[in-house]
């Protein structure tokens, strides 16, 4: 019988949930730093899918490395059997449609499964820069998979519309996505709150299940577009016993994924105590 | 003949960096952005750069908070784990520096097309994205001249200078990289003029020990820079990794415009092996070779 962990954050339930979409054999882009979607691709490469491929960096096919703020893009690096210009993973990997998943977060999403990386407000005086897109506008059409995760699942990530669409799945449903040249796939959203997915064009996202302790209203509430919501709706599965360990004493033995939960003033006082276990860790 | 030799001062940048280039900056995310270039380039005042990034971080919104950018094209620009960019915020939302924003793969074709010298590259795009109608100057819808089929074309990128820093060249230019080459080797093709820093130069035949590692040859490269540290605050994969404190003290400075230009004075406009005093010395330089050295896998 699977032993669930009777203490878990919701870092790690959501890390949890993200390591199950990914399948044994996918090939996994990691993208930019974020803590959360890098220990979720390990813990997945350390349990169910070992022979996943891991893109981190320029490194290809690296082997799973242990999490620290600072030292990813060094593991990623020394683990590879390959390394790689960005032109040649969009070659081999994005343009190729051979990528599976490469998890991504953003400002805002809507109902359309667009999203919006640039600005609040209008594009040319807008009330917030944000960083851009990166590849994130392209890959989550080309990817098998757009999955994205949101530590704060609220009425101001999730909008009706989004401001700006710096990017969007743009061919949604099964049929429709062979015909145009892509792999069939979801869209599926992991929140602090619930998981939800987008499988066809015209219907709405529909709550696929609830984190423990979270009600139906709660989730509907914080949304800002329809909801399909099912009679039964399940439970989003615990963390194992097993899975917390392993993220605690292997992969993220340094609490980076802890960080996105974090903000101001608390988030800088935190990454000064991994940065200070870090040095502990090499002697200083 | 006398052996070909490019190597020269970090002043003398400004021989081929000039007011109102467009500037393409290597690197990626918080690793290898030309940092003792980008400090160079705010000690020697030059002005009006476009600068285009695909990932950039602090060595964008360092050039924007020294006044030396007139335009910027990106994909993105993060301090990623540390916050949104400082001085490019203000820039866009308070003084409404212009730029053009491109998707990633959009900047990265470009710069293939322009490398391949042709005006653009065919890719299935961005479709639906609100950048293909703000910046139709970077995209337009066409269809196969075979199949039909809808497509993107990617207009080519022609920088008039690439700046990169590598792990290592030789005198004639021939430089590895050993850790995330990013989009430096696509923006070193299209360039017009180039530029590469390195932690070190060696002899051509330290270089033909491992042509592998070689990823840019020499007719690619105007001008050799040995700048060790020369990413820092940023880091230079595998051999050592950013640096998380000197970075939160960049943060803190630039919040306001007052204290950047205090950052400045402090760190950028002085001799550069005198900032490598300022950021710890060999002490903080150790920290960081043996973080990037101590890694664990599982």
């Amino acid at each position: 019988m699977t032993q669930y962990a009777k203490d878990y954050s919701v870092g790690e339930l959501m890390c949890v949930t993200l390591a199950k979409e990914i399948e044994d054999g996918d090939v996994v882009v990691l993208g930019s730093f974020t803590p959360l979607a890098y220990a979720s691709y390990i813990l997945a490469k350390i349990t169910h899918a070992p022979n996943i491929t891991l893109l981190a960096y320029a490194s290809v096919d690296t082997r799973p490395f242990q999490l620290s703020f600072t030292r990813a893009e060094a593991a990623a690096t020394r683990g590879a059997a390959l390394m790689w210009t960005m032109l040649e993973d969009l070659n081999s990997v994005h343009l190729k449609g051979r990528g599976d998943v490469e998890a991504i977060s953003s400002i805002q999403a809507d109902q359309y499964g667009n999203i919006n990386l640039s600005v609040i407000g209008e594009y040319d005086t807008p009330k917030l820069r944000g960083p851009g897109g990166a590849g994130a506008p392209e890959v989550i059409k080309m990817h098998r998979k757009m999955i994205g995760y949101f530590p704060s699942h609220t009425t101001r990530t999730f909008v009706p519309k989004v401001d700006v669409i710096t990017g969007t799945r743009y061919v949604i449903g099964a049929k429709e996505r062979v015909k145009s040249g892509y792999r069939p796939g979801p869209i599926r959203y992991i929140t602090n709150l619930a998981v939800i997915s987008k499988e066809e064009k015209d219907r709405p996202f529909k709550i696929d299940s609830l984190h423990p302790g979270v009600s139906v209203e709660q989730v509907v509430e914080n949304t800002g577009f329809e909801l399909e919501v099912p009679k039964d709706i399940p439970q989003t599965e615990k963390p194992t016993a097993e899975q917390v360990r392993l993220l605690r004493e292997e992969v993220d033995p340094y609490g980076t994924i802890a960080f996105d939960f974090k903000s101001g003033k608390e988030r800088l006082e935190y990454l000064n105590e991994i940065l200070q276990k870090e040095l502990e860790s090499i002697g200083y | 003949m006398p052996a070909e030799n490019k190597v020269a001062k970090l002043s003398d940048i400004t021989k081929i960096i000039k007011d109102g280039d467009r500037v393409a900056v290597g690197g990626s995310w918080l690793g290898s952005h030309p940092m003792a270039i980008i400090r160079e380039i705010i000690r020697s005042k030059i002005k009006n750069l476009t600068a285009i990034t695909v990932v950039g971080s602090i060595d964008i919104d360092m050039l924007i908070g020294a006044g030396c950018l007139s335009r910027l094209m990106f994909s993105f620009v993060s301090m990623e784990a540390f916050g949104l960019a400082p001085n490019f915020r203000r820039a866009i939302e308070k003084e409404g520096l212009p730029y053009d924003e491109i998707t990633g793969l959009a900047v990265i074709i470009g710069l293939e097309a322009g490398g391949r010298n042709i005006p653009f590259l065919p890719y299935r795009g961005p479709f639906g994205s609100d950048l293909i109608k703000y910046r139709p100057e970077f995209y337009k819808n066409i269809k196969c001249p075979f199949t039909g089929e809808d497509l993107i074309a990617a207009a080519a990128i022609v920088p008039d200078v690439a700046i990169i820093h590598a792990t290592r060249a030789d005198h004639a230019g021939n430089a590895q990289i050993e850790g995330t080459s990013g989009t430096d080797i696509e923006m070193m093709r299209a360039a017009k003029k180039r530029i590469v820093s390195v932690e070190e130069i060696v002899t051509d035949e330290e270089i033909r020990k491992h042509p592998e590692k070689t990823k840019i040859p020499k007719f690619q490269v105007d001008m050799v820079i040995e700048a060790p540290l020369g990413a820092h605050p940023c880091s230079c994969a595998p051999d050592y990794v950013f640096d998380p404190w000197h970075i939160m003290k960049y943060m803190q400075a630039a919040t306001s415009p007052e204290t950047f230009r205090q950052y400045l004075d402090e760190y950028v406009m002085k001799p550069e092996f005198e900032y490598l005093e300022a950021i710890g010395g060999m002490r903080q330089a150790a920290i960081l070779r043996r973080l990037a050295r101590e890694v664990k896998f599982l």
